[in-house]
């Protein structure tokens, strides 16, 4: 058996010490510059909402978040408006601008529901008491869902490729920090928080999984 | 510069550290799991507003409102109607699975049109438009051969629209052959006929009586018209009492408060004995049997002979030969007779399951209500007048039609041999498979009832139907029957459809209830009531202005013309002014009375038999080698489980106990020491075999089912539906024979000779 | 914000069934699988696989015919309180809190989602009311139309079980909210089971509420638990007037009489 075997080769055939360093620092910087930089523009694919709304002319036209976004006598909510509703007014074409020429067309006309990104969309084994927080806390809509209700035009949807939520519920800071852009964060933990500042308790598990 | 392994694991490691600096663990971590539990193939009930809307179950003929709860455009729950006289609230398990069968695989889907052979399962779909093409154009075929008596249908009604326009149709067409459906209601019906001498139905007025006399009625038991039945149980009084008969300590039988089993088939001879008893102790009501009955006592007739009464059939009853007969203990039969004559509001209830029953039985126990009084009283017996709104005029008939019309029945019904009965579907077989070389029946159309899996014995069934060139079947469903057909106009399912529903059975008010439409059709359907009115419209002259109608929606709106639009907002409607007549106007019969001998009850030529309702224990086939099957078979009922034209779905399967079905393969009951004489224990798998058929069953020991009985629930082994129904269990009807009562020609064949060994 | 405590008033959600009055129809059962989704399988009568919310029992006294009588017991969750209130058998195992206590209500929570399926629950809980989905559910057709939005529908891998309907409860607080009213009333939170019966046999309502009939009804005279020494302390009750259907609910011994050992069992918790 041979004396030089692998683990005993000559020094001089060896890398130096700094050249692993150097290839360690390759390596921490390129995935740093990979997770901070790429993996969020990777893991969020932006999506345009099909028509864009202008929640301000609307507000104009129609009055409070409530016309639209209203609570049914059941206490639940209605959320996004669905086609009956808008074709309420939009029957016919309003006006000369182009989205709504384009819902009119190919929503009304063709009798299909807009298929709107929801900024706000939770998972279907999540039960959200719109009225607990409305009527129940007095709570104003803008708190958690930002100033949309003033927005002329919808901003772009970003999409998470994985979970298919949006980017507003883990809010678009990937570490969490600061005040959210859009209202609130909307993760469980968010949910907790206010709940424990506002009640003194984070809540039960029943009271938002169905 | 060396570069060597180490500075790839050193790239790798950094790259690692680095990653820890960053949020992609984290956040992968999360999303992952987020995506983890919403996985696409879950699925996701669209949410939407919910509203509820009132209408009437028609999975039986019960009538129960029911209440559908609605997101959107979906049906996602059924729960009891409140307020709803005829259930008030009370729903059964086969009305809240009914949503399995509208969204169901079991549906029917368009009109089909058979391709392969017959129950061979292929098929090919064609337009509405053909269809009805298809059968007008065989029935003109048939009518242009001067057969039209060759037709016949079979329908659920013949007190609702859907069932008078067949009967519509084939009076102007030329067919006698309605045939209705068999149930219990057949042999309560003939006798309050020929007793009180009216048309009408049977009501019990359970909700008001304190003495419930049951001669094994089901009434917790059957699916049929169960929301009704439970609602009028919870309204009873405390004090009040339910006495149930039955061999078998079913769940009905549970819930009384004294089980006493009579040995099956002897309920007749024991209601004559309780008669014999309080006839014999004068309890009986002597203003009614005085003033307004015939035939209690001996009369003469015409020709000077003398005529036997109720009385004197009586004295053939003594309790100790109706204890030997019917193996109850006589003072038992001497205290119920007494307890239930000495009741406050008595009231005595028939209505065996499975079959139609025999007349005999039925006008026995209506007799037992006459004697103390309780016809047309609250809590007692009350006839219950045929709806008064299908009132239409008669037709202009052509010769064709006249003619065809006056043949005898192919069931033989009100023919010399059975001259009372009205409608005998199990008679069909016998007729066809022993008529000559042409077939007797040349188009048959079944709009109710699924006849090759309810007909008793199966297999003679199935060799009659090859023997009907030409099977329409009207179903919404795959079931046996339509599987068989030639061609399937398939009706919309009943929350997609209206349809009047008349009073159920049993009820005592008259109430008419109206099913509306809750969901749009959810496949190319039609209402079988637009197909006949189409299939009329495309025959001759005479037929199609008989139906002058646009469609089934006009024929309904004209129908109940000024009382359409509140039936419609309430979906019934109770008769207010109706109260049960008085004594002195109750009875349409040659007497004017109630007759304990019914006058206008006509004997088959070769009867031996009275007029008077002598009952005897019940025939059943195979008593004559009682060696090789020295068991006796009994089909019974559950309500968890559909018994029969429509098959359990799956939701109602999921509700049945272990004991009963397991695994594919059906339990019968037996009582251990009847195990032990066969030599079978728990669970044991047996063939059971009986005069008809066998069957590969599993045993489960019971000690509330009478010695050398083996029970059998009826309603499973379907082979048709879907994959989610079918194969499950055995069919207790296959191991049936009809049994036509020689007195009338219903159905009576509750049972049969078995034997049991084990496998 | 102000701080508005809504609903706060701690509830104890039972429910008592009379046994008397059960006649064994099943219509709890189906109105459990229609209202909360649960899946059904190819052949239902395979009844290993089979799940249930609620199944009902047939029970007899095994006295030789015609003596024989028999009983039907539903069984639902029985919401335990636990040794210990808020500690039932099921959530102490639970490694995922997956598995819950309600506070406000009482009720033992179960959250799909967070279950990994270990089963450690089922293995737990003494009353068999914990059911496994060892395969993903399966609609066939269009029945995936009839699904209730309210309840999610469970995934292969979780354990799940009867939740006292719980989203009703929350739809009436919501409806209360609404209103304005803080209390809801026993009419308005019905579990489905509850609602379906059709001899009323199931009394629903919060056992703390003097006004609630199950308050009353729990403190019968013949109303009992099932297995009461394990002192699991169900919020389910039963009422029956008939001994022997008491008997087969705990494993006495020939010379126990149930009410002399509930007697004890009570003194014998007294005095820890």
């Amino acid at each position: 058996m041979s004396k030089h075997d692998n683990q005993t080769a000559p020094a001089e055939t060896r890398a130096s010490g700094w050249v692993i360093f150097v290839f360690f620092l390759i390596g921490l910087v390129l995935s740093m510059l990979s997770g901070w930089i790429a993996f969020p523009n990777l893991l969020y694919s932006t999506k345009e909402q099909p028509i864009d709304f202008s929640h301000q002319v609307h507000k104009e036209q129609v009055g409070d978040c409530d016309s639209c976004h209203y609570f049914r006598d059941d206490g639940s909510f209605s959320g996004a408006p669905g086609l009956d509703e808008c074709s309420g007014c939009h029957s016919y074409q309003m006006s000369d601008d182009p989205d709504e020429e384009k819902f009119v067309n190919e929503y009304v006309g063709e009798d299909k529901e807009v298929p709107w990104h929801i900024y706000a969309e939770q998972p279907h084994n999540v039960f959200f008491s719109h009225a607990a927080h409305v009527k129940g806390a007095g709570m104003q809509c803008s708190t958690c869902h930002g100033d949309i209700g003033e927005s002329d035009s919808l901003r772009e949807y970003q999409e998470n490729r994985i979970s298919g939520y949006s980017r507003d519920i883990w809010g678009n800071s990937m570490l969490r920090l600061g005040e959210a852009e859009h209202g609130r964060r909307h993760k469980m933990n968010d949910c907790a928080q206010c709940h424990l500042e506002e009640t003194g308790s984070k809540g039960e598990c029943f009271q938002c999984h169905k | 510069m060396k570069i060597d392994r180490r500075c790839f694991l050193s790239l790798v490691i950094g790259g690692a550290v680095g990653t820890t600096l960053t949020p992609v663990p984290w956040k992968l971590t999360d999303d992952i799991a987020i995506w983890s539990q919403n996985w696409p193939w879950t699925p996701v009930p669209e949410d939407g507003p919910s509203k509820y809307e009132n209408t009437v179950c028609a999975m039986c003929q019960g009538g129960c409102g029911i209440t559908v709860r609605k997101i959107k455009q979906r049906a996602v729950k059924i729960e009891g109607m409140s307020g709803h006289p005829v259930n008030k609230g009370s729903v059964c398990p086969m009305g809240i699975s009914s949503l399995q069968y509208l969204y169901g695989p079991s549906r029917v889907k368009s009109p089909m049109k058979r391709t392969g052979k017959r129950g061979e399962g292929k098929w090919e779909k064609i337009s509405w438009d053909d269809a009805i093409a298809e059968v007008s154009d065989k029935l003109k075929e048939l009518r242009n051969q001067e057969e039209p008596h060759k037709v016949a249908c079979t329908a659920d009604s013949d007190r609702n629209t859907v069932g008078y326009l067949f009967d519509r149709f084939l009076a102007a067409y030329g067919s006698p052959n309605f045939i209705r459906t068999p149930s219990s209601e057949d042999a309560n019906e003939l006798a309050l006929y020929l007793a009180q001498g009216r048309n009408a139905t049977v009501g019990w007025d359970i909700e008001n009586a304190d003495f419930i006399l049951s001669f094994g009625v089901p009434l917790m038991d059957s699916p049929d018209s169960a929301g009704r039945m439970f609602s009028a149980y919870s309204a009873l009084d405390e004090k009040a009492e339910l006495v149930q008969i039955e061999p078998r300590l079913s769940d009905t039988a549970a819930q009384s408060k004294r089980w006493i089993p009579a040995k099956p088939g002897t309920e007749g001879v024991l209601a004559l004995g309780l008669a014999h008893v309080i006839v014999k102790d004068k309890l009986y009501d002597s203003d009614f049997v005085k003033n307004y009955s015939s035939g209690f006592e001996d009369s003469e007739d015409e020709d000077g002979n003398t005529r036997k009464g109720f009385k004197s059939l009586l004295e053939d009853y003594s309790p100790a030969s109706v204890a030997e007969t019917t193996g109850i203990d006589k003072a038992k039969i001497i205290t119920l007779a007494r307890d239930f004559a000495g009741a406050g509001r008595p009231l005595a209830i028939c209505g065996r399951p499975i079959v139609q029953g025999s007349v005999d039985e039925a006008l026995a126990i209506h007799a037992l209500n006459a004697l103390v009084g309780n016809i047309n009283k609250k809590g007692g017996m009350v006839a219950i007048p045929e709806p008064d709104y299908l009132g239409w005029s008669e037709m202009q008939r052509d010769e064709t039609a006249s003619k065809g019309r006056q043949q005898p029945r192919i069931d033989g019904a009100g023919t010399d041999r059975f001259p009372n009965a009205r409608h005998l579907l199990h008679r069909l077989p016998e007729e066809i498979n022993s008529a000559g070389d042409k077939a007797p029946l040349q188009v048959l159309l079944v709009a109710g009832g699924n006849p090759l899996y309810t007909i008793p014995d199966t297999e003679a069934a199935k060799k009659a139907f090859d023997r009907i060139p030409f099977i329409v079947s009207f179903s919404p469903f795959m079931d046996e029957t339509a599987e068989y057909a030639d061609l399937i106009l398939p009706n919309h399912h009943f929350l997609e459809r209206y349809e009047d529903i008349p009073t159920p059975r049993g009820y005592a008010k008259p109430v008419t209830g109206l099913a509306r439409p809750v969901v749009d059709p959810q496949h190319d359907t039609m209402h079988t009531g637009d197909a006949v009115i189409s299939i009329a419209k495309n025959m001759d002259e005479f037929i199609r202005e008989a139906f002058p109608w646009d469609d089934y929606r006009d024929f309904l709106e004209q129908t109940f013309s000024d009382r359409w639009k509140s039936l419609e907002k309430e979906v019934y409607s109770v008769r207010k002014d109706f109260t049960p007549a008085d004594w002195e106007d109750a009875f349409d019969t040659p007497s004017k009375k109630y007759e304990f001998y019914p006058t206008s009850r006509q004997m088959p030529p070769d009867s031996e038999r009275d007029r008077l309702p002598a009952c005897r224990p019940l025939e059943i086939p195979g008593d004559g080698d009682s060696k090789e099957l020295p068991l006796l078979f009994v089909p019974y009922v559950s309500v968890r489980i559909a018994e029969g034209a429509i098959a359990n779905p799956p939701f109602m399967t999921k509700t049945v106990d272990d004991t009963v079905i397991k695994e594919g393969e059906v339990f019968v009951e037996i009582n251990p020491e009847t195990a032990k004489e066969n030599d079978l224990s728990e669970g044991d798998s047996a063939v059971l075999k009986t005069s008809s058929a066998e069957a590969r069953v599993r045993v489960h020991l019971f000690e509330g089912i009478m010695p050398g009985l083996v029970a059998m629930p009826a309603g499973l082994g379907h082979t048709a539906f879907s994959d989610y129904i079918s194969g499950k269990g055995e069919n207790a009807y296959s191991l049936l024979e009809a049994v036509s009562d020689p007195a009338s020609g219903l159905n009576t064949g509750w049972g049969s000779r078995a034997s049991l060994s084990r496998a | 914000m102000a701080k508005k405590a809504q609903h706060t008033a701690t509830k104890r959600y039972g429910m008592v069934i009379d046994l008397d009055k059960c006649t064994g129809c099943g219509a709890c059962m189906v109105a459990c699988y229609s209202e909360n989704n649960v899946p059904f399988r190819e052949d239902e009568s395979d009844k290993m696989l089979s799940l249930n919310w609620i199944q009902v029992f047939k029970v007899d006294n095994q006295k030789p015919f015609p003596d024989t009588e028999v009983c039907y017991i539903p069984k639902p969750c029985m919401q335990c309180d636990g040794d210990h209130v808020g500690h039932p058998p099921c959530v102490s195992v639970c490694p995922a809190v997956a598995t819950d206590y309600d506070q406000p209500t009482g009720i033992v929570s179960q959250i799909s989602p967070r279950c990994f399926g270990c089963r450690y629950c089922m293995a737990a809980c003494p009353y068999h009311a914990r059911q496994f989905n060892w395969w993903d559910p399966v609609w066939p057709a269009e029945m995936k139309q009839y699904l209730n939005p309210d309840v999610s529908v469970r995934m292969r891998g979780v354990i799940e079980k009867c939740s006292f309907c719980y989203h009703r409860y929350q739809k009436a607080r919501n409806k209360a909210y609404m209103e304005g009213r803080d209390e809801i009333p026993e009419d308005e939170y019905q579990t489905a089971c509850a609602e379906a019966c059709p001899v009323n046999a199931i009394t629903f309502g919060d056992l703390l509420n003097d006004e609630h009939e199950v308050h009353k009804l729990s403190k019968g005279k013949n109303a009992f638990r099932l297995l009461e020494r394990l002192n699991t302390n169900p919020k389910v009750y039963y009422t029956t007037t008939k001994d022997w259907v008491r008997r087969i609910t705990d494993n006495y011994l020939e010379n126990e009489t149930p009410g002399d050992v509930e007697k004890a069992r009570k003194a014998q918790k007294a005095s820890h």
